[in-house]
């Protein structure tokens, strides 16, 4: 099982962004190697569509899981059809402490989106 | 000469200084681009010459024949289709029509349908005078298709009117697209301020001309007429609160008809940013 996290920086340790689509990078948390890997969000300088395109990354990597600080109708609905489930974590904690959370089960699952698209 | 009429919010007066400079110009155009919420045709009083759908092309997938290469996905510039596990989701707001993706899919699982995303009505005022707006179907998230139908159609007008959405959305943006030059309808409170100072900043982005027309000046207080003057920015006019305007208003009237005041505030605004093009 493979776990995504919206991160301002490249490792576990860093602060969890803000954003979901527009985060500078994803840790990639593998449950199955307990390891850590960083990619880099090639979708946060897309001028429009970053929700998907995000998502896409996602999906490519093989992720069932993401923990997002918020998310838009179209990587709701994109999540959705790459059948990847999504948590929204609190602001202002770390890649780890996120993911602890996450396995005490105290992150709600976000099933519908948390802000309006941009147009 | 393309002259856009822009604001920061809704409700500034802004519909109501188009239709009525509209009104008193000799001849023109003009357009309501505000397509979510048209409402200068409630006080022009014409007559419905023409009518026309907008349509937009939009890829739709049969999933039986797709199989999942992503192809489609790589190619669009726009994030509009993106190819997932059982099925090739399209977001259509964001599909710029351009065709790609089924000239790059192998299995020719792709094609376009047309959908209609609004309507445009023609009206013809008096004898030399036309007016168009545009209504989009509502569910549609994106006029911007509508606003350049309206522009392309009157591109070769003399004299245009863009009654241009409010605020600084891509609607806007698509409507002052061919504009020579921008009236900001204000108003004087703090809000009204802030809100100028953002359609300011669009339109010294996009190298407009512009000027202000101040409504409502005798309410609220002068911070606007500061603002004004630090900045540089010509005063166009200001127009005073009457309750007596807002009456003839609420029934749909035009204030050029009742008020001779109006009328020389619309005469002057022309003047300026006309000059003798109205003769
Ligand atoms: S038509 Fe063009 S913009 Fe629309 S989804 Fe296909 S490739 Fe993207
Ligand atoms: S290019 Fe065609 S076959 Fe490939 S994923 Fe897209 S729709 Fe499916």
């Amino acid at each position: 099982m493979k776990i995504a996290i919206s991160s301002s920086e490249n490792n576990e340790n860093s602060k969890v962004s803000d954003r979901f689509a527009r985060s500078e990078y994803f840790i990639i948390y593998d449950h199955d190697k307990l390891s850590f890997e960083a990619i880099v969000n090639t979708a946060k300088d897309e001028g429009s569509g970053a929700g998907g395109k995000a998502v896409k990354i996602l999906g490519d990597a093989g992720v069932d899981i993401a923990l997002v600080p918020e998310l838009g109708p179209k990587a709701l609905e994109a999540l959705l059809a790459f059948d990847i489930k999504s948590y929204q974590y609190p602001r202002e904690k770390t890649v780890k402490e996120v993911l602890y959370l996450y396995f005490e089960k105290k992150l709600p699952e976000l099933l519908i989106s948390t802000s309006k698209g941009k147009h | 000469m393309n002259i856009a009429i822009l604001s920061g919010k809704g409700g500034t007066g802004k519909t109501t200084l188009s239709v009525n400079l509209f009104s008193y110009l000799n001849k023109g155009t003009l357009i309501d681009t505000d397509v979510e919420e048209p409402n200068s045709h409630l006080f022009l009083k014409g007559k419905l010459i023409k009518e026309e759908g907008v349509y937009k092309k939009y890829p739709l997938v049969d999933d039986d024949l797709c199989n999942y290469c992503g192809k489609c996905g790589d190619f669009c510039n726009f994030n509009a289709i993106i190819p997932a596990k059982k099925k090739v989701l399209v977001f259509q707001d964001l599909c710029h029509d351009c065709g790609g993706c089924s000239l790059v899919c192998p299995t020719d699982a792709i094609k376009y349908i047309d959908k209609e995303v609004g309507k445009i009505y023609h009206h013809q005022i008096d004898d030399n005078k036309l007016f168009l707006y545009g209504n989009m179907t509502v569910g549609e998230v994106s006029g911007v298709k509508i606003i350049e139908t309206l522009e392309e159609t009157t591109k070769n007008e003399e004299i245009l009117l863009i009654d241009s959405p409010p605020g600084t959305s891509c609607s806007t943006v698509a409507a002052i697209k061919g504009a020579d030059y921008c009236i900001i309808c204000a108003e004087p409170t703090p809000f009204g301020i802030s809100d100028m100072r953002m359609v300011v900043e669009l339109l010294r982005a996009e190298k407009r001309n512009f000027g202000v027309v101040v409504n409502k000046y005798n309410l609220g207080n002068s911070e606007i007429f500061k603002y004004l003057e630090e900045e540089g920015i010509e005063l166009l006019e200001k127009i005073k609160f009457d309750r007596e305007f807002a009456n003839l208003l609420a029934d749909g009237e035009l204030l050029i008809n009742h008020s001779e005041y109006f009328t020389n505030k619309m005469a002057n605004i022309a003047k300026k940013v006309l000059g003798d093009k109205n003769d």
